[in-house]
């Protein structure tokens, strides 16, 4: 008896073991895997690729200064954020758009944590803006913007938690453009 | 046998010739000892050379890798303002279509 649960622990040892690297490749969750565009940029008049992970945005809160506000206000911004993926393609004409890649990631936004806080379709304009949050216990862990526009196509992912509250407060700074006070 | 001994010694000891570039011969001897120093000095003298230059190029290395850092954060900084920038925009564009879509028909757009 004792020889058989020392084997079955040795057992679970290796198997936690081994998955210790697959723990570790993981995604955060909140994170999406981002189909690929690429090819719609030969074709677009503005691309825009952002792939910001935790490092890189610990890189970039190091050339922010507190001193500064505005500086400050994007700091409190990516505090505590995971990563930030943006793809964003202007187009001189209307576009029809790869369906196959928005799908798949839509279909990533019907799992786990997901779920549609804001669902606007404009038929007149032919637009639609979808908003989506992670969230965990209580807590924001990821965001989830598809815009689609006749000439534009954008998606964000933003991991952690993201303060919407923070990111108004850079209205009218960097080129962000202020939102008309909510009535 | 004292008398071979005698002999043996006598040749050996025998006066020899050294011939006559001998003087020449120790004088370049003793005039190359102090040359051969001086060589000495004047390879020790690129130690120091050596070190300056690796001091140098270590010097230049960090500050290489420094500006390599400072741009990549820059550029960091750069993408984050404009993923924010299109976070918000984004934003923006749900909210003004929420509103037109909300918005209730004006008197022109109900025919009156």
């Amino acid at each position: 008896m004792r020889e058989a649960v020392g084997k079955l622990v040795g057992i679970l040892l290796v198997l936690s073991l081994a998955s210790l690297p697959v723990l570790a490749a993981a995604p955060p969750l909140g994170q999406l895997a981002l189909p690929s565009l690429e090819s719609l940029e030969p074709q677009a008049k503005v691309s825009v690729s952002i792939s910001l992970d935790a490092s890189l945005l610990a890189v970039a809160a190091q050339f922010l200064d507190s001193g500064q506000p505005e500086d400050r206000a994007v700091k409190d911004v990516i505090a505590g954020l995971q990563g930030v993926y943006v793809r964003s393609f202007t187009f001189d004409h209307a576009f029809v758009y790869p369906a196959n890649a928005i799908d798949s990631l839509r279909k990533q936004l019907h799992t786990a944590c997901w779920q549609s806080i804001m669902s606007v379709r404009k038929g007149k304009e032919d637009s639609t803006v979808d908003i989506f949050i992670c969230q965990l216990q209580q807590k924001a862990r990821g965001l989830a913007i598809i815009a689609v526009e006749p000439r534009e196509l954008t998606i964000v992912n933003i991991v952690g938690a993201i303060d919407l509250d923070k990111l108004h407060r850079l209205e009218g700074h960097f080129g962000i453009p202020r939102l008309p006070e909510a009535k | 046998m004292n008398e071979d001994l005698d002999k043996q010694l006598r040749q050996a000891l025998r006066p020899v010739d050294p011939g006559e570039d001998f003087t020449a011969r120790v004088l370049a001897q003793i005039s190359a000892k102090p040359r051969s120093l001086r060589t000495h000095w004047r390879r020790a003298a690129w130690i120091p050379a050596a070190l300056a230059a690796s001091v140098l190029l270590v010097v230049a290395g960090v500050y290489e890798w420094q500006q390599r850092q400072k741009e990549a954060g820059l550029a960091a900084r750069a993408q984050v303002v404009e993923a924010l920038r299109v976070t918000s925009q984004k934003l923006d564009l749900a909210y003004r279509l929420i509103n037109t879509s909300s918005r209730p028909p004006s008197d022109r757009d109900s025919g009156a």
